[in-house]
């Protein structure tokens, strides 16, 4: 996977987003390769969440343009995906009916629906609990549900905002590796918000990181490490601290 | 795969509780009116309410009708006032919790309408219907609409705000995120609408055969009143008693298999 892919899927010029006179996104510009994951780090409090919500149109931004394929990103015509970090599995749908509601409102046949699902929760390991209700699995299936859901409408864009912020160490370097091989398969471009240096060094291929309020783009590293990554490898530590650096506020 | 549940032994003793509270309560009441502590002109026992309940059961006297036709009769009339209102009040309640123009157009009038009690409605009513049925089952509806609305209404507004945000990134309509999110999630709320407009209508059941009935538990009841009879009212308003709660129950029952997903 070459971090420099000739075409250019995601294009955002100059977004800014204003709450009254409070500027919390200020003129950010970037460009992310089709089928590149991308990782956003930045301090506490930077906006990080409100970039995700501009990017992903639920809210307006004040400025500037965010583009897929060349066009005006809209969720009714691009495949925009956002995994979040609550929980957002619906309580009376089971398993597989989630994984598969993102593309029954984009209206994909059943018959492919159903593939697909199947797919996506083999490649996850949900199909042992495909039939079951959310309120019967445990805190990280869920997050899988939404991961998969999300994947599943072979997305333009697929935004996570700290998808695996509230899981335990371990369970989140077993979804990180998860993540990286539905990916792979799917060559999905991907936007990954964190706050956990090592997490976006172990998945990215580039890494954004966002200054303090007014937030804007303050540096970019490129993690150009072999897969599966590992921890202790020099190179990897060495890009660790150089993001730390970049975002220290202590 | 059904949703399977859990089941929980409960101790005997637990188990055995309402049985118990019910057998005290019935034996207090025998034994206030035995030992003349009330006297038995204002209040029959127990005892007696059985023997009329099982004469009741074949005998059209002193009120003109047995008691199965008194049930009947106020079953129907509960029944079609509360089908109306649940028709009428689940949708407009959902539809004001989501749509803005539903909401502004409709929550005034309601909000004006819901304090005035149903029994007030009966003059205007006799005026409109005259006393037959009609008259009748619109005071249920009016007593039973008021919390399919508020519920419904609530129901929707508690959707958790990123089930809808997740569907609008998908690209869904404001109708599918309605449909699909909006709606299942105030399910709960809805079900509890169903149990308390069931018993907002069977409990202005009485006030609606005050409008003037030949048959009917509330007719029971008034008859029983105006006969100087007080068995004959207990028996009318023990009826109601237990007739609303088998409606409670299986609407109950209805609701756990409903929403097997949703119960936490």
């Amino acid at each position: 996977m070459s971090t420099h892919k000739s075409e250019i899927k995601i294009r955002v010029n100059n977004l800014t987003k204003r709450f009254g006179d409070m500027t919390v996104l200020d003129n950010i510009t970037f460009e992310i390769a089709a089928g590149e994951l991308v990782a956003i780090v930045g301090p506490t409090g930077c906006g990080k969440t409100t970039f995700l919500n501009t990017l992903s149109k639920l809210m307006p931004a004040t400025n500037g343009q965010i583009l897929i394929d060349g066009e005006e990103a809209n969720p009714r015509k691009h495949n925009i995906s956002y995994v979040f970090q609550e929980p957002t599995c619906l309580p009376w749908r089971t398993v597989r009916e989630n994984v598969a509601y993102g593309m029954e409102v984009k209206g994909v046949m059943h018959q492919e629906r159903m593939e697909r699902t199947d797919k996506i929760m083999e490649i996850v390991g949900l199909s042992s609990c495909a039939e079951l209700y959310p309120n019967q699995v445990s805190a990280s299936m869920i997050q899988r549900i939404a991961v998969s859901r999300a994947f599943a409408v072979e997305p333009d864009l697929l935004l996570m905002d700290e998808p695996y912020g509230q899981l335990d160490v371990k369970l989140r370097y077993y979804l990180e590796d998860e993540l990286i091989t539905l990916w792979q398969k799917l060559q999905s471009t991907v936007l990954f918000v964190t706050h956990n240096i090592e997490e976006a060094v172990y998945v990215a291929e580039r890494i954004l990181v966002l200054s303090n309020k007014p937030t804007t783009v303050k540096a970019e590293i490129t993690v150009d490490l072999p897969r599966p990554r590992n921890f202790l490898d020099p190179k990897f530590m060495e890009i660790r601290r150089q993001v730390t650096e970049l975002i220290r506020w202590w | 795969m059904p949703y399977k549940e859990v089941v929980v032994k409960k101790p005997l003793l637990l188990k055995a509780l309402p049985f118990l509270s019910i057998g005290a309560f019935l034996l207090l009441w025998e034994w206030v009116i035995a030992s003349g502590l009330v006297p038995s002109v204002l209040l029959a026992p127990p005892s007696e309410v059985f023997t009329l309940f099982i004469d009741k059961l074949t005998s059209s006297n002193p009120d003109g009708a047995v008691l199965a036709v008194h049930a009947w009769t106020s079953l129907q009339e509960a029944f079609l006032g509360y089908g109306l209102s649940l028709l009428v009040g689940i949708p407009l309640g959902l539809a004001m919790g989501w749509f803005k123009i539903v909401e502004g157009l409709a929550r005034p009038i309601f909000e004006l309408i819901r304090p005035i009690p149903p029994i007030a409605w009966i003059p205007l009513t006799v005026f409109w219907f005259g006393i037959g049925l009609t008259g009748k089952v619109f005071i249920i509806w009016i007593a039973g609409i008021v919390p399919c609305v508020i519920n419904s209404y609530v129901g929707v507004r508690m959707t958790q705000p990123t089930l809808i945000q997740m569907a609008r990134t998908y690209g869904a309509t404001d109708w599918q995120i309605f449909r699909q999110i909006c709606i299942p999630s105030a399910l709960p709320m809805v079900f509890g609408a169903l149990q308390i407009a069931l018993a907002y209508c069977w409990t202005n059941l009485v006030g609606a055969e005050l409008l003037a009935a030949d048959t009917g538990l509330g007719y029971l009841i008034t008859m029983g009143g105006r006969l100087g009879r007080p068995d004959i009212v207990v028996l009318g308003m023990v009826s109601v008693g237990i007739s609303g709660a088998i409606l409670g129950f299986i609407i109950d029952c209805v609701e756990k298999k409903l929403l097997a997903g949703i119960r936490r």
